[in-house]
């Protein structure tokens, strides 16, 4: 009995084993290039551990590039796009979804349909428009756009955590004379942490990671984001394997220590929010 | 229900109000940014998309050093990334927010007037020509209507790269000929090592070596005097034959290669040959452990029957973007300045080997000449000079300057073709048979 249901579940077990060696793959490779030489990073037959281990491609990453600021730069916006995110986000949920305002219903539509437009095709009206507002070439001008395309979603993904608060809770407060945004922030919101973490680290990562709208409405080198400064480093004709890989790897490590600190959050909202 | 007390009231209070200070302060801290909108009036703007950090560094060098010599007009250089440049700077033309000056190649330079950019930059060409000379593959794609429009800054150009150390242990000469070529090619595969590393993945790397092969093949100019096109012929037909054939001697991931791929095949000894630009010479002996005499390098093999010398040549220029006379002005001077023999030397070190004199005077040039790099490969450098002046560019073949060559270039039809042939399967012919039709299509459009 205890063999045949060990069995039944090698598949599983299998599957797994072969989606972390497919997801954390290449993330090892990264990591351990990072440490090696030039030379050995292009050796035909690969190595596993690097041979030469070196901190190298790190210094050079912070003596010869401007990664420092492009952190800096980074932190600012994905860290004010998550703040206004959050506002917004959850201002805008709770008047659509709980105060059933009038025309509500087709409103919550209208802002879905709105994410479901790709970014690329509004580059050249977003350009003017931010242009008019004096906001191209600043983090506030960069902010409000990845506030435009996170707000939706994340409005959207706060429904659910909403409907399980049963609404008694509302007229509780009610009886007890808290208006609507007393009752929102002191009564529905600390039931909704799961949620918030959720939006919380999906904006952080959209933002941390967005390459077009940064690459476009930021032109001084002063303001660039991570991303922008990384793909700087895959330049036309030539290419620092070491200073990419290292690069990376700082990158990566806020939102792999994000997602350690809030992951379960994440995916359990993530979940929450798609199926109430 | 949760009783709302005084102490959840407090840290609720407290929270809200750490939340909204955070907003504030960042938002603050965001609008109070500095703007590229925000310059001086006697300020030059400039971008280029040179943006790996070598070059980032050597250029905002010379920018400071030209704006410590107290000019009419300061340079503010902004780097961009030739990736997105496209979209941006059609955004930017829109909303009036262009640069004053431009750094471009021949093809973006239709585009960029296409847009209704770019102001005529003869008079400065005209003059650097009466002080410094300049290579002719440099100023003809640039020239339209007998006027510059832009300024050649630097070129680039493309070579037969060999490992001088597997030619030999093979016994293999450096190939002349399409045919000694694919003789060697054949010769030097064995075992881990493929005889060359070609780009097939569907990018300008591509376009860039199948473009060099048909120029020496005799097929370089495929437009027809009324700019029609005319690529279906015999001798593009045998150019593409010689690809697919090298292909198969190619590692096999070449249909996913561009531009650093076939350079780390060929540094680690997974390749013995590849075709490309002077980019192979500065890292080869730290990315390699091999000896610098190890690099070999020769022109681009010629066809047997009726091909010419030659390859792929980029001249890099800048153009002056402003309509304001003063501006212009300023960019002139700053444009003269980078190009004059004193500090034109320290511009092509932005990246030694890849960067080539444009000027006459430039090749002598004692700065650029002392370069560590330039003077180990001096050889190799001196064969590249002589290769420009075979050098010649798609579109702008024998004085042609064809408008329509951007929409022909972007969406990278020969890489396409080569792709046809690689992954499709096609023979030679299908494959021009359907480069012609695509690239008609196109500039019907």
């Amino acid at each position: 009995m205890r063999f045949s249901v060990r069995l039944e579940r090698v598949p599983a077990v299998v599957a797994m084993i072969v989606l972390t060696v497919t997801v954390l793959g290449p993330l090892y490779w990264i990591t351990v290039s990072a440490f090696k030489d030039r030379q050995e990073i292009l050796l035909s037959t690969p190595t596993w551990f690097p041979q030469t281990f070196t901190l190298t491609n790190f210094q050079q990453l912070f003596l010869s590039t401007d990664y420092v600021i492009y952190l800096r730069n980074s932190i600012i916006v994905a860290v004010a796009t998550t703040v206004v995110t959050l506002i917004v986000s959850l201002a805008a949920a709770y008047s659509l979804y709980r105060l059933r305002v009038p025309g509500s219903g087709r409103i919550a539509g209208i802002v879905l349909v709105s994410y479901m437009i790709p970014g690329a095709l509004l580059i050249v009206p977003l350009y003017k428009t931010l242009s008019g507002l004096e906001l191209i070439d600043t983090f506030a001008g960069l902010v409000l756009v990845n506030v435009a395309f996170t707000a939706p979603f994340c409005t959207w993904l706060l429904r659910g955590f909403l409907l399980a608060v049963p609404t008694e809770l509302d007229e509780a407060a009610a009886i007890d004379g808290a208006g609507p945004a007393r009752t929102m922030l002191r009564v529905v919101m600390p039931l909704m942490v799961p949620g918030v973490a959720t939006v919380g680290v999906y904006t952080f990562i959209f933002s941390w990671t967005e390459f077009v709208f940064a690459s476009q409405f930021i032109v001084s080198d002063t303001l660039k984001t991570l991303p922008i400064g990384l793909s700087a480093l895959v330049g036309q004709y030539t290419i620092n394997w070491g200073l990419v890989m290292a690069g990376t790897v700082l990158t990566l490590a806020p939102t792999v220590i994000l997602f350690i600190l809030v992951g379960r959050f994440f995916v359990g909202g993530l979940i929450a929010g798609a199926t109430k | 229900m949760k009783t709302l007390n005084g102490e959840n009231h407090m840290r609720s209070r407290a929270i809200a109000a750490g939340v909204l200070a955070l907003a504030t302060v960042l938002a603050l801290g965001a609008c109070s940014a500095p703007s590229s909108d925000s310059r001086p009036n006697k300020q030059i703007v400039l971008w280029h998309m040179e943006n790996t950090p070598s070059r980032v560094k050597v250029f905002q060098a010379l920018a400071d050093r030209y704006n410590a010599t107290n000019p009419t007009h300061t340079v503010k250089i902004q780097v961009q990334d030739w990736g997105q440049i496209y979209t941006k700077i059609a955004a930017a033309a829109q909303s009036g927010k262009q640069p004053d000056i431009l750094f471009a190649i021949p093809d973006f330079t239709t585009y960029v007037r296409g847009l209704g950019l770019g102001q005529p930059v003869t008079d400065v060409v005209n003059r650097v020509q009466a002080t410094s000379g300049l290579v002719a593959a440099s100023t003809a794609p640039y020239t339209d209507a007998g006027e510059s429009w832009a300024v050649p800054l630097y070129g680039m150009v493309q070579m037969l790269w060999y490992r001088a150390d597997l030619l030999r242990a093979a016994g293999v000469q450096p190939p002349k000929t399409w045919s000694e070529l694919l003789a060697a090619t054949k010769k030097l595969t064995s075992g881990n090592t493929s005889g060359i590393a070609l780009p097939a993945g569907k990018n300008l790397a591509t376009d860039q070596v199948l473009y060099s092969l048909m120029i020496t093949g005799g097929a370089a100019n495929f437009f027809t005097k009324d700019n029609k096109i005319a690529i279906d012929n015999s001798k593009t037909v045998a150019a593409f034959d010689l690809y697919a054939q090298l292909l198969a001697f190619s590692p096999k991931d070449s249909g996913n290669y561009s531009w650093p791929e076939p350079q780390a095949a060929f540094t680690s000894g997974a390749a013995a040959m590849a075709i490309e630009k002077g980019q192979y010479l500065a890292p080869f002996e730290a990315e390699s452990g091999r000896p610098a005499s190890d690099l070999g390098c020769a022109p681009i093999p010629v066809a047997d029957n009726g091909g010419m010398p030659g390859s792929i040549y980029y001249s890099n220029g800048a153009m002056v973007l402003s309509k304001d006379k003063s501006t212009k002005d300023g960019a002139a001077k700053f444009l003269e300045w980078i190009l004059d023999p004193k500090q034109y030397g320290d511009f092509l070190n932005a990246e030694p080997g890849l960067f080539l004199p444009i000027t006459k005077n430039g090749g002598t040039e004692s700065n650029w000449r002392q370069n560590p790099t330039i003077s180990t490969y001096k050889t190799c450098v001196d064969a590249m000079l002589k290769q420009a002046d075979t050098g010649t560019l798609f579109g702008f073949v024998d004085g042609q300057y064809v408008k329509s060559i951007g929409q022909i270039s972007g969406q990278n039809f020969l890489a396409q073709a080569v792709q046809q042939m690689y992954v499709n399967g096609q023979t030679p012919t299908q494959a021009v048979t359907w480069i012609q039709k695509q690239m008609q299509d196109a500039i019907s459009k």
